[in-house]
């Protein structure tokens, strides 16, 4: 259960913690753009990895975003990365070069850009990790909503009822830890009446989940009905007009921040564009030690 | 089976910006075939007290120590903790909530069968624990959703005591009930040390702690503050910890500052101060 904080808000004050929520927001989507852009020479890619890679860490320090909890989601990640690597090296690619086997077995050849494959997409994957964690462990998750809502006003034209939206939203994420407590405390009751979580055979733990599922679900439910009373006899009216407390804002700092992630973003579709292979780097030698085809 | 308590300190969320210290290095000793009662104010520590007793929380530092069962800051190390758990139960605050079986007795049952009683032995002590919190057979077959809030608890305690612990350890038991739902619950907390059980509440209630308990420890930031009876509590001076002093309690104070012969160590309840007033005669 305790690994599921990670990615939690943390509440520092740094300068990330500091930006506009929406810049943010953007600045993820044009990072992610760039960590699945796919360059086809190779060198490229290793150059474009090795920036984003090279900033990301940066971000992450400066962002005071515990390399700990990083890791450790890495490690709950472990068995994807693990099927990842065996459908990549065993499910033949026409695009490797036939040329380029690392070994055979059976009669089945092993090729080396299978490995070269596999690793990009776990570099990608990490990438993708360490992105959303400075998003989410940097920004309160009510700014989160306010931002996600004002990205979505536009569509208040073509009638979609955007503040609806944003309001199961912000509820959504303000009970996620009131019922991630609510599980800590039932699984303590359950396991007070002898109920072993961690151990024992596939019946058992089932059978410990439904102990800890119905009462999760009996009070979920009695608490969604009590907030939506809650909020009828505040006056709450879905298409109301509706003050805000906090209000975002747009400063100098955002738009430097902005500007240095949209150069980012903009070298590296130009290298997709040229999509040049700058150097010769012989990568199957660099990781196996030898080159069977050279 | 006396709890003993050595340096005990606990930690919550360590190594974050949120980190607590819960529990400061304290030592007790909580005495066995006693109804000890351990208030404070909230956030003061109690309830993470009593969780490490049965190993819900591992410490941060120091150990608890229960007959030859060891807790220590090892989780490892904490073998039998399954055992121990059977031995010292916990019923946890608002406990209707951990309620999920489609019947009264099943749900009784349910942790029976987790220590691998067989289904009918399971329904049988399921039975004789219900009789026990005063819920009949008209009960058994009931879906315990439908019961009224009382009803609810005295299930969910009937699931605790159905285990026969040697120490029943309750939080808060009597929040949110009526006062008939909370003289039941006290009536049977009564009735089980009788028996022989040490129990332990945790509570706000200080007419609780007056009337039904033998020995007080009070929490204050993790620390302890007072350890001794409740009379002695309730002499005391009592202005640091936000502690009301019971309406009888105060009224027997009164009455000694106006030299009225009476004896305070030994005021319980109304009873036992009409007896004590009228042997003055």
């Amino acid at each position: 259960m305790n690994n599921l904080t990670f990615g939690r808000y943390a509440p520092f004050d740094t300068c990330v913690h500091r930006l506009d929520p929406r810049t943010k927001i953007m600045m993820m989507i044009l990072l992610l753009v760039s960590v699945f852009l796919k360059v086809n020479s190779w060198s490229s890619t290793l150059i474009t990895s090795a920036v984003l890679l090279l900033f990301l860490i940066v971000v992450l320090l400066i962002s005071r975003v515990s390399f700990v909890s990083l890791f450790k989601s890495l490690g709950a990640m472990w068995l994807l990365v693990f099927l990842l690597v065996i459908i990549y090296v065993f499910i033949p690619n026409s695009s490797y070069n036939p040329n380029h086997i690392a070994f055979y077995i059976g009669n089945y050849g092993i090729n080396y850009d299978a490995f070269y494959q596999s690793g990009y997409i776990i570099v990608r994957l990490v990438m993708m990790i360490m992105i959303t964690m400075v998003l989410t462990s940097t920004t309160k998750p009510m700014d989160l909503t306010y931002a996600f809502e004002w990205y979505l006003t536009p569509l208040k034209l073509i009638k979609v009822p955007v503040h609806i939206i944003a309001m199961t939203l912000s509820i959504a994420l303000r009970f996620i830890p009131t019922i991630l407590e609510e599980t800590q405390r039932i699984m303590k009751a359950q396991a007070s009446r002898g109920v072993d979580f961690n151990h024992g055979g596939l019946f058992k733990r089932i059978g410990a989940l439904i102990s800890l599922i119905v009462p999760l679900f009996v009070s979920a439910i009695g608490r969604s009905e009590e907030l939506s009373n809650a909020m009828e006899a505040r006056g709450y009216d879905p298409y109301g007009k509706r003050s805000r407390y906090r209000k975002l804002h747009f400063g100098f700092n955002d738009l430097v921040a902005f500007l240095l992630v949209f150069a980012i973003f903009g070298a590296i579709v130009a290298l997709v564009v040229i999509d040049k292979n700058f150097f010769e780097v012989n990568y199957i030698y660099w990781i196996f030690g030898f080159n069977p085809i050279f | 089976m006396a709890i003993k308590i050595n340096n005990l300190s606990f930690v919550y969320m360590k190594k974050t910006p949120n980190e607590t210290k819960a529990i400061d290095d304290i030592s007790l000793e909580i005495p066995e075939g006693k109804v000890t009662a351990i208030i404070g104010h909230t956030g003061s520590g109690k309830s993470t007290l009593i969780q490490t007793f049965n190993g819900l929380l591992t410490p941060s530092s120091g150990t608890v120590e229960i007959d030859d069962f060891v807790i220590t800051n090892n989780p490892k190390k904490n073998k039998k903790i399954k055992e121990l758990r059977k031995k010292v139960s916990i019923v946890f605050q608002f406990p209707e909530y951990q309620l999920f079986e489609e019947t009264v007795e099943k749900d009784v049952a349910f942790g029976l069968k987790n220590y691998g009683y067989k289904e009918e032995d399971a329904i049988k002590e399921a039975h004789n624990a219900l009789t026990v919190v005063g819920l009949d057979e008209s009960f058994y077959k009931r879906s315990p959703f439908e019961l009224s809030g009382g009803e609810k608890r005295r299930v969910a305690i009937a699931g605790i005591i159905a285990l026969n612990p040697e120490i029943l350890i309750l939080d808060e038991p009597t929040a949110g009930l009526d006062p008939e739902g909370s003289k039941i619950i006290l009536n049977l907390i009564s009735k089980l040390n009788e028996e022989g059980k040490t129990i332990i509440i945790v509570t706000h209630d200080m007419n609780i702690v007056l009337n039904n308990s033998d020995h007080v420890i009070v929490m204050n930031n993790g620390k302890i503050a007072f350890e001794g009876t409740p009379n002695k509590l309730f002499a005391s001076d009592v202005s640091n910890y936000s502690i009301d002093i019971p309406r009888l309690f105060e009224f027997c104070l009164l009455l000694k500052e106006h030299n009225v012969n009476i004896d305070i160590d030994k005021i319980k309840n109304v009873d036992d101060l009409i007896n004590q007033l009228k042997e003055r005669k």
